[in-house]
């Protein structure tokens, strides 16, 4: 139902975004994956008809949004990156300005407020001021007042970002809801792998300002079929020791995480021999050896040579 | 664009603190500055130099007292200087013959005041001595004095070279001056409420709504106009209603200029906006413009006095000069409308101007 074809933005000669195409299917909830600088917002700006593209088009429907957004932004709901909220102003109050901006009013602008606020669980504080809330309820209410008109589409940007885990399961959960009973169609933006993986069924990959890789997770995945991760937990970091792993070549990647080592080498290959027998040669103590099935980051991280948050 | 418009008294009420202390500060300023009363004031040291003889200089200082505005004290100038530089008088006058001069050891807004009186005095007192001797009619001072307190004709001030004569009015030049002055702020920090809105994204949900860009445009600037023009007005209706102002009888000339200065005003702060646009440094660009404005603009100190050919020149393009030259007009020299109508249609224009610079900027760097 929604597309974008090569969708390009220059800001002042610098290249935001290039070439993006991706598509979104009624009913389907797909991520847009990447690092800080991407160019997700852009992106997602572009889609929500806030900024012009510098080329390429956006269709809703196989219409083009761009000279006329109006039909693009009734069907829209954007979650946008800021909390972009009144904060002076009570939950409700924001609620009920964002419903009457959308013609709301009377009873059903009621209704709608209170459906909204159960939606982000927050029906019993609504009285209160944004300014007072946590980080993780803005995050909510901020949702909130993109469900006010009853959205067919939602477009989120990082609606996660520096909140509490509870608040973060909670907005997970509720998001997931939405796409598979209630059928929204959901564009989730995040730099965190795993919500992506747990809440979309297909992903976009950006970095750069490009889309560098894009399929459901399995078939991004088997990107990384021949190869495997292993993950091996030290006692304590040795430098001399992953030195010596960077330098192997059967092995085609090793980065340290926060236990251990990460590698990542050709399936079936015998490396693990030769890691082995450098554990004894520096006399590391390896508490534990894991063999993974690959995650969307191991993918990133294969495209870019860099991990998702760096 | 009523929701918009709406919504920001719903926000103004919430946090109205940073507005109200300007319309308190107002008042509070005009209040204390005007209160003082020139009878309460200390009398002004005099000396003169060898152009009066004693007699003479006795004269002088009588004249001068005589107007009751200011009180004059004639001492030897070693007493005045010293007085002057120990700080007990910041300001003096020397008196001669056909000048004056004033003696300052620091900076003092009175000495436009006291400047602008002596002027006067001086431009009178050098008129009569000049009728004396063209005329030789020894009792001119006293024809004149009479006829001045029965006018046959209704009077009007006639001076030897056109140009109207400049009128003080402490009071009124507080409270035209002080309340356009502080107004700037109130209207120009209610505007900056369109920059935060673009800052933290509600302008894009705004934006993504039915609502027009153009009605978003107008609720915003029919707010920070309404908040600007009722400071104005309560302030002018509380000070000639309850302290009694004299701003003469046409207040409803006085409403009308103030709109045209308001919207101006709103005009400016939306082309100002344009050119900055962020929150914080609007913080620091509005308080630069409002007081440089009303320096140069004569909210201050009488623009009258004012000598400076570049100060004057840059005086011409800003609102506050013919703001106040309106005001006064109607308050204080009675003009007729159409003379009136000059600085009105001027500040309308800068005020569609700078408006139609200030979107168009702000338009075009949301691309
Ligand atoms: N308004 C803008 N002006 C100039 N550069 C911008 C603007 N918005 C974004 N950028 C640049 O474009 C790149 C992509 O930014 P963004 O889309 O916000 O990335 P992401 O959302 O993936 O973190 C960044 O390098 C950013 O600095
Ligand atoms: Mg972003």
């Amino acid at each position: 139902m929604l597309e974008t074809e090569e969708l390009k933005k220059v800001f002042k000669g610098k290249t935001a975004v290039e070439g993006a195409s991706l598509y979104i299917d009624k009913g389907e909830s797909v991520g847009l994956l990447g690092p800080n600088g991407a160019g997700k917002s852009t992106t997602i700006s572009m889609i929500s008809t806030l900024l012009k593209p510098t080329a390429g088009d956006v269709r809703l429907n196989g219409k083009s949004v761009i000279k006329n957004p109006a039909e693009m932004r009734k069907v829209l709901g954007v979650v946008p990156q800021e909390i972009a909220l009144y904060a002076e102003l009570s939950a409700y109050e924001n609620l009920k300005f964002f419903g009457r901006i959308y013609g709301l009013s009377g009873k059903q602008l009621e209704t709608a407020i209170q459906q909204a606020l159960a939606l982000v669980g927050l029906k019993e504080r609504q009285k209160e001021i944004v300014k007072t809330y946590s980080g993780g309820m803005k995050r909510r209410i901020n949702i909130a007042a993109a469900m006010m008109h009853e959205p067919e589409v939602i477009i989120m940007d990082e609606p996660t970002v520096g909140i509490d885990p509870q608040s973060r399961s909670h907005i997970l959960e509720m998001v997931r809801k939405l796409n598979k009973e209630k059928g929204l169609t959901v564009l989730y933006t995040s730099h965190y792998m795993e919500e992506v993986e747990r809440l979309c069924d297909r992903v976009y990959i950006m970095d750069h300002g490009k889309i560098i890789a894009s399929g459901t997770k399995d078939e991004l995945k088997s990107i990384l079929s021949s190869e495997e991760t292993v993950l091996i937990e030290l006692d304590r970091p040795y430098p001399e020791f992953f030195k010596e792993l960077q330098s192997l070549d059967t092995i085609k990647q090793a980065s340290e995480t926060e236990k251990g080592i990460k590698l990542i080498l050709p399936k079936g290959s015998r490396v693990l021999g030769q890691v082995f027998q450098a554990s004894e040669r520096h006399q590391v103590q390896i508490i534990n050896v894991n063999v993974q099935t690959p995650s969307l980051e191991d993918v990133f991280l294969h495209l870019t040579g860099r991990k998702l948050r760096d | 664009m009523k929701s918009v418009f709406l919504l920001q008294w719903q926000r103004f009420r919430r946090t109205p603190v940073m507005i109200l202390s300007f319309f308190i500060l107002t008042i509070v300023f005009v209040a204390a500055l005007a209160g003082n009363n020139p009878a309460e004031r200390p009398a002004f040291l005099a000396y003169t130099d060898d152009s009066l003889s004693p007699e003479e200089a006795e004269d002088w200082v009588a004249s001068l007292n005589s107007e009751e505005e200011f009180q004059f004290q004639l001492e030897s100038e070693t007493e005045v200087r010293e007085a002057v530089s120990a700080g007990d008088r910041s300001l003096a006058v020397r008196l001669m013959a056909d000048d004056y001069r004033i003696v300052m050891a620091a900076d003092d807004m009175s000495r436009f005041v006291l400047e602008a009186f002596l002027n006067r005095k001086y431009r009178e007192e050098l008129r009569f001595q000049q009728i004396e001797e063209e005329t030789a009619a020894s009792d001119i001072r006293a024809q004149t004095v009479a006829e001045l307190e029965e006018p046959v004709l209704g009077i009007s001030t006639v001076t030897l070279n056109e140009t109207e004569e400049f009128v003080y009015d402490n009071q009124l030049q507080l409270l035209f001056g002080m309340t356009l002055f502080f107004s700037i702020y109130t209207i120009m920090f209610s505007l900056m409420k369109i920059v935060e809105e673009k800052r933290y994204g509600t302008w894009d949900r705004l934006i993504l709504s039915p609502v027009a860009k153009w009605q978003i445009y107008m609720g915003h600037l029919a707010y920070s106009f309404t908040v600007g023009y009722a400071q104005i007005v309560l302030i002018f209706v509380l000070f000639k209603y309850v302290f009694n102002f004299d701003v003469g009888d046409r207040f409803g000339l006085i409403l009308l200029i103030i709109a045209c200065y308001t919207f101006a005003i709103v005009a400016l702060g939306m082309l100002v906006m344009g050119l900055v646009s962020r929150p914080q440094q609007l913080q620091a660009v509005v308080p630069i413009i409002a007081t440089g404005m009303a320096m140069i603009g004569g909210a201050f100190w009488p623009i009258e006095l004012v000598s400076n050919n570049i100060l004057l020149t840059i005086s011409k393009i800003l609102p506050m000069t013919y703001g106040l030259e309106a005001l006064k007009g109607v308050a204080v020299y009675n003009r007729s409308w159409q003379e009136l109508s000059e600085p009105v249609s001027i500040l309308l224009l800068i005020g569609v101007v700078c408006m139609g610079i200030g979107i168009n900027l702000m338009e075009r760097r949301s691309y």
